[in-house]
């Protein structure tokens, strides 16, 4: 059988716009109009996400203003904080928003058979990642830019340096997750590429958080910034390599920022080497796997029957009574294990969270001390029992959102009266599954860091708000389980929920504390008791009476 | 113009498409039949470069799939079953987008999407105004066809196309592949409408776990086994027995 010759490919007649430009134009407009929409116009669209992305940068540029304490200090020191801030603030936007943008699902049959080649896709995402990663460091690197020029040894050069070095660094931190995720695929498959990816994402969250704490680390604040930065780990640090490249063009220019200067430039080539060349193939085939059809056989199947078991034998059975709860239960819980999409929504989102709970136990054992009377000893303890509420709190509004959000209809052509059973096996699966364990682990911690069993107690009054918290994220009906799209996931209103929450539950540790220490605990339980059942029973009769809004 | 060698997909331990091999030459309309979990979305997939075949390979017009996937992919259209699209763009950005992949000048490609319009009874207007998300799943599908056929590919993948299209379109849409074909396009049409089938397609290649059952037009194919139709012929083939009065024994259990 002889072959046919080949085909020529159809004609191009005039100059076409690049596919490369294409592909950037797309991923820029799906990241800042999200990826789904019912019933929208175009007009009103970008506002979904465009608007609150414009809200995130001027907080951002409002943050950024801190660095005005650093006025007059040398270029390295100032860079040294701008990078590891901006570090921060990136590793955290590109590891909550890397998994979808690398690895859709849906992608596969709207791309994969087009002439694109995967490495385009990849430079077109992370090009993405980046300008979106500028952005936003150049809404926090502002004031930093101008305070470059009144340092000790800066001068005007400053602005263009350090507006250098940030891309760089910007693209150091898009390039090593992806790196990451291709290391990933390449050593464990796809089979295991789900779970992760949730660890990575888990991982980069919380170091993030732990990294915004290398200033305390390595200087202190005494109406003016002092950082001991010639302690020889801080030039192992990503942000002392990027400063040693502003030193070096608008500072000092020592023959050790030259050295780090280098570091920096080599490890970003390194690894923009290792993503889109040596390791480019991994991705591909990634994204071709991402789309069998055929999932992995065993992980669901043990996993998926002890759920079942665990819900149908006492207690769990008396507690799900009502067959509506029980299956909104378990359809949380196998979510919970199971769905890549709310996985990488819900841990990371959770993971710095409890970051900060750990932080003030392990930085504040000192406040655990009996010995002597300080009127708030034991606040980080109590501050810390309550905090944890925020956890049922925010796992219950992130598990709203789903990329299969439109088969919730489901829950209103069935004959329910409305969405409080639903609601209530959302909130008791968070309960069991997510906060329980918590609960237990950070009993540990306080038992490991913070005040010894001396302050143990100082926990109730946290563990008995939590009921409460979990109800208010159930308040007329909103914590219906995956039946929201998930770029409404990216809210701003969020963060001020959990603002709202710290502020609250730093007043209560603070009443707590004051309790304890006045020896009137015992009385606060007691009335906290009273008041938190008075309010989990009306609380729980709104919701209950909740009925289905119509969806317009 | 198509021609697969031993096509091969392994998902695990599972096969999905086993060893398939056939030639199809150009301007035929070839239906891609088989029961659900046959293999033929895997099949497809693997064609179009969507999936890598874990062994064997295909030549499409002349370019090996292994060899040359982005030669490949230039000539080749795909419908999926999904009819995926990224609902948060509009119908028109959604089709200028997918004509910058396949380089075509910017007013070339206006002018080919105004054509598919008129074709498909879309208004301007909606296209440009309205986001994918808010179109009904015919008017999605519509927009998926014309993405497939935007570039003029002379080999066509269809999988289900007609889902979601209405009478009329439908119609059209099977008069519009007929014709493509008489022109020297070779289209691959798998759907689960046996009767369109039937009327649209000059040769039936049915499939099951993967493996080849028959291969020919339908009339040779239903003469051959005595079956009267191709509905018959493929419930005969592909194990399904008694299918009538399983029906008739399962709505009885309906009964107060």
């Amino acid at each position: 059988m002889s072959e046919p010759p080949p085909i020529p490919a159809p004609p191009r007649a005039a100059p076409a716009p690049s596919a490369d430009k294409a592909l950037h134009k797309l991923f820029l407009t799906l990241f800042l109009r999200g990826r789904s929409s019912r019933g929208l116009r175009k007009q009103g669209a970008p506002q979904s996400i465009g608007a609150k992305l414009g809200l995130v940068l001027l907080l951002y540029t409002g943050v950024g203003l801190i660095s005005l304490a650093f006025i007059h200090q040398p270029v390295f020191v100032l860079s040294l904080y701008l990078h590891a801030m901006t570090l921060v603030f990136l590793g955290m936007f590109v590891a909550a928003s890397s998994g979808e943008l690398l690895f859709n699902k849906e992608e596969a049959d709207i791309l994969l058979h087009r002439p694109v080649t995967s490495k385009a896709l990849l430079w077109a995402k992370i090009g993405v990642l980046v300008r979106v990663s500028l952005w936003l460091a150049g809404a926090f690197n502002l004031a930093g830019l101008f305070v470059g020029i009144t340092s000790s040894d800066g001068g005007w050069l400053y602005p263009i340096a350090h507006a250098l070095s940030t891309v760089l660094e910007a693209l150091f931190c898009a390039g090593s997750v992806v790196v990451v995720y291709q290391l990933c695929l390449r050593w464990f498959g796809r089979e295991r590429l789900d779970g992760l990816m949730t660890m990575a994402q888990v991982v980069v969250a919380v170091v993030a958080v732990m990294a915004g704490q290398i200033p305390q680390l390595i200087g202190h604040f005494s109406g003016k910034f002092t950082f001991s930065y010639h302690a020889w780990w801080v030039y192992f640090l990503p942000p002392a390599w990027f400063a040693g490249l502003d030193d070096l063009i608008a500072g000092s220019r020592p023959a050790i920022s030259a050295i780090l200067a280098l570091v920096g430039v080599l490890a970003t080539g390194a690894v923009l080497w290792l993503a889109f060349e040596k390791l480019a193939h991994d991705y591909e085939t990634g994204l071709q796997n991402l789309g069998e059809a055929a999932a992995p056989k065993h992980r669901g199947g043990p996993r998926r029957r002890w759920l079942d078991t665990m819900a149908g034998r006492p207690p769990l059975r008396w507690w799900l009574r009502d067959p509506v709860s029980r299956a909104s239960f378990l359809l949380v819980a196998a979510y919970l294990f199971r769905d890549r999409d709310v996985k990488l929504r819900v841990y990371p989102g959770l993971a710095p969270m409890l970051a900060w709970p750990v932080i003030m136990l392990v930085q504040n054992p000192g406040s655990a001390k009996p010995e002597g009377f300080s009127g708030f000893s034991g606040f980080m303890t109590a501050f810390t029992g309550i905090y944890i509420g925020i956890i049922p709190l925010l796992a219950l509004d992130l598990l709203r959102y789903s990329q299969q959000w439109q088969a919730a209809d489901l829950f209103r052509v069935a004959p329910t009266q409305g969405p409080g059973a639903l609601c209530d096996g959302a909130r008791r699966a968070v309960l069991l599954i997510l906060t329980l364990p918590l609960l237990g682990a950070l009993v540990l911690l306080a038992r490991l860091f913070g005040s010894a069993s001396f302050h143990l107690p100082l926990l109730l009054p946290g563990f008995i708000v939590l009921p409460i918290y979990a109800m208010f994220a159930c308040l007329g009906g909103a914590a219906v389980p995956f039946s929201l799209p998930t770029e409404e996931a990216k809210s701003a209103g969020r963060g001020l929920k959990m603002m709202g929450v710290m502020m609250a539950s730093g007043l209560l540790a603070m009443g707590a504390t004051l309790a304890w220490n006045y020896g009137w605990f015992q009385w606060l339980l007691l009335i906290e008791a009273i008041l938190a059942i008075g309010l989990y029973c009306s609380m729980r009769a709104s919701v209950r009476s909740a009925r289905w809004t119509s969806l317009e | 113009m198509i021609c697969l060698q031993k096509l091969t997909k392994q998902f695990g331990s599972q096969i999905a498409v086993d060893a398939l091999s056939l030639e199809i030459p150009a301007g035929q309309i070839v239906g891609f039949l088989g029961p659900n979990g046959a293999g033929k979305s895997t099949t497809l997939k693997m064609l179009t470069g969507i999936l890598a075949p874990t062994s064997g390979t295909a030549t499409i017009c002349g370019f090996n799939l292994l060899d040359d996937m982005i030669e490949v992919k230039r000539r080749v259209g795909f419908v999926p079953e999904s009819g995926a699209v990224f609902e948060s763009l509009t119908g028109l950005e959604y089709l200028e987008m997918v004509a910058a992949l396949y380089a075509i000048p910017s007013e070339a490609a206006r002018a080919r999407i105004r054509q598919f319009i008129a074709f498909f009874d879309l208004s301007f207007e909606t296209l440009t105004d309205k986001l994918l998300g808010a179109y009904s799943k015919g008017m999605r599908r519509k927009v998926v066809i014309t993405a497939a056929l935007l570039h003029n590919p002379p080999v066509v993948f269809f999988d289900e196309p007609l889902d979601g299209l209405d009478a009329n379109a439908a119609v059209g849409f099977k008069a519009l592949i007929q014709t493509l074909a008489r022109e020297g396009k070779t289209i691959v049409y798998s759907s689960h409408i046996l009767d369109v089938v039937e009327r649209v397609c000059d040769r039936v290649v049915i499939i099951d776990k993967g493996r080849l059952l028959v291969d020919g037009t339908p009339a040779e194919l239903v003469a051959a086994h005595g079956s009267g139709t191709l509905e018959h012929l493929f419930t005969q083939l592909t194990g399904a027995t008694e299918l009538e009065k399983r029906a008739q024994d399962f709505a009885k259990t309906f009964r107060p």
